[in-house]
């Protein structure tokens, strides 16, 4: 690529970045989030119709569906800010919904969910660790993030060999909640009350899947970055002995490793969306997926674990902020797949060069 | 096989990139030994290094205008696959990856034209005089004197760890041309032959048994003037820059690519290559190994583009070489009896050989230790 192309392409991405400031407020404070946890529905519908203003929620869409036609790396790069952030609502999950609406050509629902005037999620999940969607006409559909906000629901349902796509309105989840002050929402399919949106999604639902799974990784990154600067903040100003802690080499060095951590995720996430955006496909788009999901899932776990161990006493009372970032990152780790399941599927897909 | 020109190489798209790539290491690999568990030698590995040097493939990384390839990061991770996949040789390669990239950079017009041929040719071998018995870490604390006698500097004292110096015709070395000041003060970085009258090279044998450092002693050597690289006293600026390219050098994922094919063949020579905790591990350290190469590939782009490399270049070594000693280590976990083996347990697979090649790699080119401090204080900002 000229260097033009990629300048451009910086300047993209940064306009993205800045953009986010929408909803995340410049002081960096978390007082709207603190504010949202554990009250239903657990967002902001003012912030969600922002969202929708701007275009993100359907960022992957081509222009002719109503999207913004960018790609993923762009995708990535808003769900970074969002994820400095902690931010609740479920953009991830939206996206992947107006995916599946304008793969089956609807109408109906498709214009107010891209406009964040709705919020309609898709109820895909059938066991408590998958990226598949079996579409089962009777069996219980789990783990829907933040399911009370939602208007409206899909609900991908196996027809033969043809994922048909079906949507219910009015449907109250069961809702348990979740470490974050979210919660998620699972339900039994009501086909006779569903409208059939689509004859068969199945493509269209792999590639969300392998976007949300992507742009949740991106989510996981940037919260593990504002994480991991809070806590070197603390490291540098905290006093002990007579010195900053920060100062102690076995605890300079525990920062290091940290560094590393985040250093390898932004390569591995940023390298995947690339590659996405490159055209890959099929095996080589899964592989790269669960490479960049498995880095960033395990990474998160440790640096927001780290980070409360390395503020002490402090970081383990609720008022303190750092341990929201625990809390996000138990949450979303395992969500579109634990790093397990994406090592395994990764092994699956990915070619082995060096196997020869 | 067609010889292409380096325009026609860069107008094939990646597979027939590498499928070119590919076909000219099989039917051009001139050594009997592949895979090799130990660094060759120059007399071993010099058929290798000319056979590469007339084909203009030494150094895929170099500017095209002296010599080099002039690829993109993705073609020279393609050529570094390959070279791995097929279990090519590494060559010595000091002038290639360190000192070349360096005087690209710092040199005079007159010294790069003097020097960077013959390194391309294979006529000059560099080794490197960095180390000293008492500074090893603290490298900054160096004290090799070069007394100032007008046209020429006398060298006096020693350096050690230097990797294959005993191949070696010419040798880069950081000396103390001024007392005063800061420690990082006062240092030039200089370039003199191997055969100058008062050198001496003594071999050390490592774990592996195996001469691969030694110990350079310098008894009133004499250095003309011109031999300085960049400003005199200033060297610690360029010596930090090689160190720069060093860790890059360091940080390509050839050791840990290599490493992860051995573990797999010697699993399969086990009979362990099919059962679930084995592939699991295998799993961790493929997905690691891809992430070390979208790392490696973002720090060879930022070289092409002419950017500085910073202190973050530490992170590069330190996945790699921390991530191939993994490896080596789950291949004495399953390599049972043969784990402790001298000899190879049969051709290409050596478990033991590996675990020890595997040890320097995090002490030499700055130690893990080393560089987790340099983030620390250079990239995280932590107080001293």
């Amino acid at each position: 690529m000229p260097a033009t192309a990629t300048e451009e392409r910086a300047e993209a991405l940064r306009m993205i970045r800045d953009s986010a400031a929408v909803v995340v407020p410049p002081d960096g404070g978390l007082g709207r989030v603190r504010g949202l946890r554990f009250t239903l529905p657990g967002i902001d519908p003012a912030v969600w119709r922002s969202m929708g203003a701007m275009g993100w929620i359907g960022l992957r869409l081509p222009e002719e569906a109503g999207g913004a036609g960018l790609g993923m790396a762009e995708a990535c790069a808003l769900l970074e800010e969002l994820g400095r952030a902690l931010v609740p609502e479920p953009l991830v999950a939206g996206a992947l919904s107006a995916r599946l609406l304008a793969a089956g050509g609807d109408t109906a629902l498709l214009p107010a969910l891209l406009a964040g005037e709705s919020l309609v999620l898709t109820a895909w999940q059938q066991s408590a660790d998958s990226l598949e969607a079996p579409g089962d006409r009777e069996g219980a559909r789990l783990f829907i993030p933040m399911a009370a906000a939602a208007q409206a629901f899909l609900l991908p349902v196996r027809e033969g060999g043809a994922l048909a796509l079906y949507a219910v309105e009015g449907v109250r989840p069961e809702t348990r909640r979740t470490q974050d002050g979210g919660h998620v929402g699972s339900l039994l399919p009501d086909l006779a009350a569903a409208r059939r949106v689509a004859p068969n999604v199945g493509e269209a639902m792999a590639l969300a899947l392998d976007e949300a799974a992507l742009g949740t990784a991106a989510y996981l990154l940037g919260l593990m970055e504002r994480c991991f600067a809070m806590t070197l903040d603390y490291l540098r100003q905290r006093q002990q002995f007579g010195k900053p802690l920060g100062s102690f080499q076995a605890l300079q060095h525990r920062a290091a490793d940290l560094k590393i951590q985040l250093v390898l995720t932004r390569a591995s996430v940023e390298g995947a969306a690339a590659e996405l955006d490159a055209g890959a496909t099929g095996d080589a788009r899964r592989a790269l997926v669960s490479r960049a999901k498995a880095r960033a899932a395990e990474a998160a776990m440790r640096v927001t674990r780290e980070a409360v161990q390395l503020h002490g006493a402090i970081g383990y009372t609720d008022e303190y902020d750092i341990g929201l970032f625990l809390r996000k990152a138990m949450v979303i780790a395992n969500a579109f797949g634990s790093a397990a399941l994406h090592r395994a599927r990764y092994m699956r897909c990915a070619s082995h060069p060096g196997a020869a | 096989m067609q010889d292409l020109s380096l325009d026609e190489l860069a107008a094939l798209d990646e597979d027939g990139f590498r499928r070119h790539v590919r076909g000219w290491i099989e039917a051009n690999y001139p050594l009997e030994v592949r895979h090799p568990t130990r660094r060759l030698h120059w007399h071993e590995n010099r058929p290798w290094y000319l056979a590469l040097s007339r084909k203009g493939w030494l150094t895929p990384g170099w500017p095209r205008e002296y010599g080099g390839m002039g690829l993109d990061a993705a073609r020279q991770l393609v050529m570094i696959e390959e070279m791995e996949r097929f279990g090519a040789a590494r060559v010595n390669d000091m002038g290639l990856v360190m000192l070349g990239p360096m005087l690209i950079r710092h040199a005079s017009e007159e010294q790069k034209r003097r020097f960077l041929p013959r390194i391309l040719s294979g006529e000059d071998i560099w080794c490197q005089g960095y180390s000293e018995p008492n500074a090893g870490s603290d490298l900054a604390a160096l004290r090799l004197d070069a007394a100032d006698e007008g046209d020429h500097w006398v060298l006096n004292g020693q350096k050690t760890w230097i990797t294959l110096a005993n191949d070696a015709n010419w040798i880069f070395v950081l000396a103390r041309t001024n007392k005063g000041g800061r420690k990082q003060e006062g240092i030039s970085f200089l370039l003199l032959p191997m055969d100058s009258p008062g050198v001496t090279v003594r071999p050390i044998v490592n774990l592996d048994l195996h001469d691969e450092f030694c110990e350079v002693f310098f008894d009133n050597v004499r250095v003309p003037k011109d031999m300085v690289v960049g400003e005199v006293d200033k060297g610690w600026n360029y010596a930090k820059a090689l160190l720069g390219f060093e860790r890059i050098a360091i940080g390509s994922p050839k050791l840990s690519s290599s490493g992860l094919a051995r573990l797999r063949a010697l699993a399969a020579a086990m009979g362990k290559d099919k059962e679930p905790a084995f592939l699991d591990s295998y799993a961790r350290f493929s997905m690691e190994l891809a992430d070390l190469k979208a790392l490696y590939e973002s720090y060879v782009e930022r070289l092409k583009r002419g950017e500085p490399i910073g202190p973050d270049v530490s992170i590069l070594k330190i996945v790699q070489t921390e991530l191939f000693q993994r490896i080596t280590d789950a291949m004495l976990e399953i390599a049972g009896g043969n784990a402790g083996l001298l000899e190879p347990m049969e051709e290409g697979l050596h478990p033991a050989g590996s675990f020890l090649l595997a040890r320097p790699s995090t002490i030499f080119g700055g130690s893990s230790e080393i560089l987790r401090n340099i983030l620390a204080r250079s990239v995280l900002d932590l107080p001293a």
